[in-house]
């Protein structure tokens, strides 16, 4: 059997191995016995969330899944940014639900935290955030506002040492539980994207509500929710950045956020080459398993070579956060190839598995619903494909950060 | 307490197949802890945190059976040791037993030896009796439960074939554990990071002070058969009274029931 993520030593090295085998391990043991049960019963009520969400959220915090790319000074594991990927890609090849916690927790607010937080923010909220015991969420999306985020409708008024923040922020993974949500809301409109800021929010704070959302079409082992702030008093010292940096910041989180979903998609698409090449040589037509109809080895091709580009195109990105270098453009040319061939890799899976790929006594069905929202959230295909070429006519370009992202120095996250 | 692990690195079951010349196909081996291994390494972490007692895994083989060495390491041994010399290629159960009760006496002040109660490559069940024997010391096979485990002697339960009995032993002593032990720990990603670019000291023959000679026959092996193939199943149709009259239909005719 081959190895699917043997041979790129040139990226990975020893560690990032026995940090593959320890996720794989995991979540082949704690989650896939259980998965499809948990699929079926959903997170969105109380009872799902007691039973698995809590729990495998819980437990991954406890082995350091959650922090595994901050500092250890910061409470992390001290790994890299290819670790984020390692661990992504193995979360997802077993349940997209692991992955999403690690891309709004992970991604989206804590790097955020590390690379725009002062030091009292970091020691307040990205400590316990990476040992685990809080758990972070990320809140840019509106109901009348996705892709358009300059058409939010939330807003932080400044009255003495505290904003008063007001709006609706909706398809939040884990809503219902995390207990620091990254808010993104306008304090002064007329600035358009300018005049966004970022905060802190804490779910302590008066004011501040959850909903889940039924009748996801994937994702639903997982929580996802709405988020209502009325009249929240937030303080101005859970001011992330300074005042109108907000749209920058959003934007750099989705750097890291788009990220985790390319390594994730990556593994989903493994998993869907799998379970197709164990089907194509048990199952027989004609007198022959099916993995000897040229068809069927064509579907199977087509994942191989979607896996490694995927693979590669998400470590490259791994490799220039590692640098320090800015990356948007090859995150996010990962995250839409991976994404969309994740997509086609699961529906290739289905036709594979025949009508048995119809029912979820088989994980390809699973795939493909989970498969789907990923080629919508952190930035549509479409929004994906105008920015290569925005780049490429020079359209876009690289502005200078007042806080970048830190480069990977392995004498420092070890401190 | 100073425990030490008998760590043997096996291929993974479903990851070995065999060419047409016999021979173990290395490319697809995915290499990983023996099974019964692990539990000896979560009950020696668990016996040392309580006592602050100190873990050492020693392992027999080639020079990439470090992998499994550094897994124990992250999962909070202190100590590793590779034995591996050209000489013990074919070395079996009783002669690996010789050269790693050696290598404990060369350690010293090594109170007990947790190993699993076999294999999963060869299954023969010896080298932990065997290691009892060179050590001269007493054994406790197919522990399932260990009670009590002082700075003189250990109490633990062992699940023989029709019974189950509570035994009391002096230390030193050997004790090879069975899968019910408990539950062994993962890896700590904080101790990947360290044990990762840890050297491990590697013991040859010499080292232990055996020789060759020392070490009595060598296993050949004269032919390697896979498995059959599993024929493939067949799959009942029809609605659940239909397909459950059918199964039992089956299992009729097949002397099942």
């Amino acid at each position: 059997m081959i190895d699917w993520t043997a041979n790129y030593g040139f990226f990975l090295n020893e560690e990032h191995a026995m940090l593959r085998k320890t996720v794989r391990d995991f979540a082949e043991k704690e989650v896939a016995p259980y998965i499809q049960e948990w699929d079926r019963k959903g997170a969105s009520h109380d009872a799902g969330m007691a039973e698995h969400m809590i729990p495998v959220i819980k437990r991954m915090g406890e082995l350091g899944f959650l922090g595994v790319c901050i500092p250890q000074k910061y409470g992390g594991a001290g790994f890299d940014y290819l670790g984020l990927a390692v661990v992504c890609e193995e979360l997802e090849r077993v349940d997209t639900t692991l992955r999403v916690i690690l891309s709004v927790h992970t991604g989206l607010n804590s790097l955020a935290v590390f690379q725009w937080g002062n030091e009292e923010q970091k020691q307040k909220y990205l400590v316990p955030q990476a040992k685990g015991e809080k758990i972070a969420a990320y809140c840019l999306t509106e109901p009348n506002a996705g892709t358009d985020v300059a058409g939010m409708q939330s807003t932080a008024v400044l009255e003495g040492d505290h904003y008063v923040l007001n709006g609706e922020k909706t398809w939040i993974s884990l809503s219902d539980l995390a207990d620091h949500f990254l808010v993104v809301a306008y304090t002064d409109k007329g600035k358009k994207q300018r005049g966004m800021t970022a905060f802190i929010v804490e779910r302590s704070f008066e004011g501040v509500e959850t909903t889940p959302i039924h009748g996801k079409l994937g994702v639903r082992a997982g929580n996802t929710g709405s988020v209502v702030f009325k009249n929240v008093r937030v303080p101005v010292a859970n001011r992330l950045g300074d005042e109108g940096e907000g749209f920058k910041i959003a934007m750099t989180a989705l750097d890291n956020g788009r990220y985790t979903v390319a390594s994730g998609a990556t593994g989903l698409i493994q998993a869907a080459l799998e379970a197709s090449l164990k089907y194509s040589k048990e199952r027989e037509t004609f007198g022959v398993p099916i993995g000897n109809h040229q068809l069927v080895k064509r579907m199977l091709s087509h994942m191989i070579l979607n896996l490694e580009t995927s693979r590669m195109l998400c470590y490259r990105a791994g490799w220039l956060k590692n640098q320090g270098i800015r990356n948007t453009r090859e995150t996010t040319l990962a995250k839409w190839h991976a994404t969309v061939e994740s997509f086609n890799a699961a529906n290739d899976a289905i036709q594979i598995h025949g009508a048995y790929g119809f029912s979820d006594e088989y994980p390809v069905e699973r795939y493909l619903r989970n498969s789907r929202g990923a080629v919508i959230y952190e930035g549509t295909r479409e929004l994906q494909e105008l920015l290569q070429a925005d780049f490429a006519l020079e359209e876009r370009s690289y502005k200078a950060l007042r806080c970048e992202l830190p480069a990977y120095d392995e004498a420092a996250w070890n401190e | 307490m100073h425990a030490v692990v008998c760590v043997k690195q096996v291929p993974e079951q479903n990851s070995v197949k065999i060419t047409p010349d016999k021979k173990v196909d290395a490319s697809g081996i995915n290499p990983i802890i023996n099974l019964f291994d692990e539990y000896a390494i979560e009950e020696a972490l668990q016996w040392a945190e309580k006592s602050n007692g100190q873990v050492t895994v020693i392992s027999l083989g080639s020079d990439d059976a470090t992998d499994s060495l550094k897994k124990a390491l992250a999962m909070g041994a202190n100590e590793a040791v590779l034995i591996s010399d050209a000489a013990l290629a074919d070395v079996g159960a009783q002669g690996a037993a010789k050269v790693v009760a050696a290598a404990i006496k060369k350690l010293g002040n090594v109170d007990i030896v947790f190993c699993g109660k076999q294999s999963t490559d060869d299954e023969t069940g010896q080298f932990g009796p065997a290691l009892a024997r060179f050590l001269g010391w007493p054994q406790l096979t197919y522990v399932f439960k260990v009670h009590e485990l002082t700075a003189s002697s250990i109490v633990v339960d062992r699940a023989l074939e029709d019974t189950l009995e509570t035994v009391e032993s002096s230390l030193p002593v050997v004790v090879t554990a069975v899968k019910d032990l408990n539950e062994p720990r993962y890896p700590s990603l904080l101790k990947i990071r360290k044990v990762s670019k840890q050297p491990i000291p590697t013991w040859g023959l010499s080292d232990v002070g055996l020789s060759v000679g020392d070490l009595g026959g060598t296993i050949k092996i004269s032919d390697r058969v896979p498995p059959p193939p599993r024929p493939s199943g067949e799959m009942i149709s029809g609605d659940v009274q239909t397909q459950v009259k059918a199964l039992v239909q089956k299992l009729v005719e097949s002397q099942v029931l």
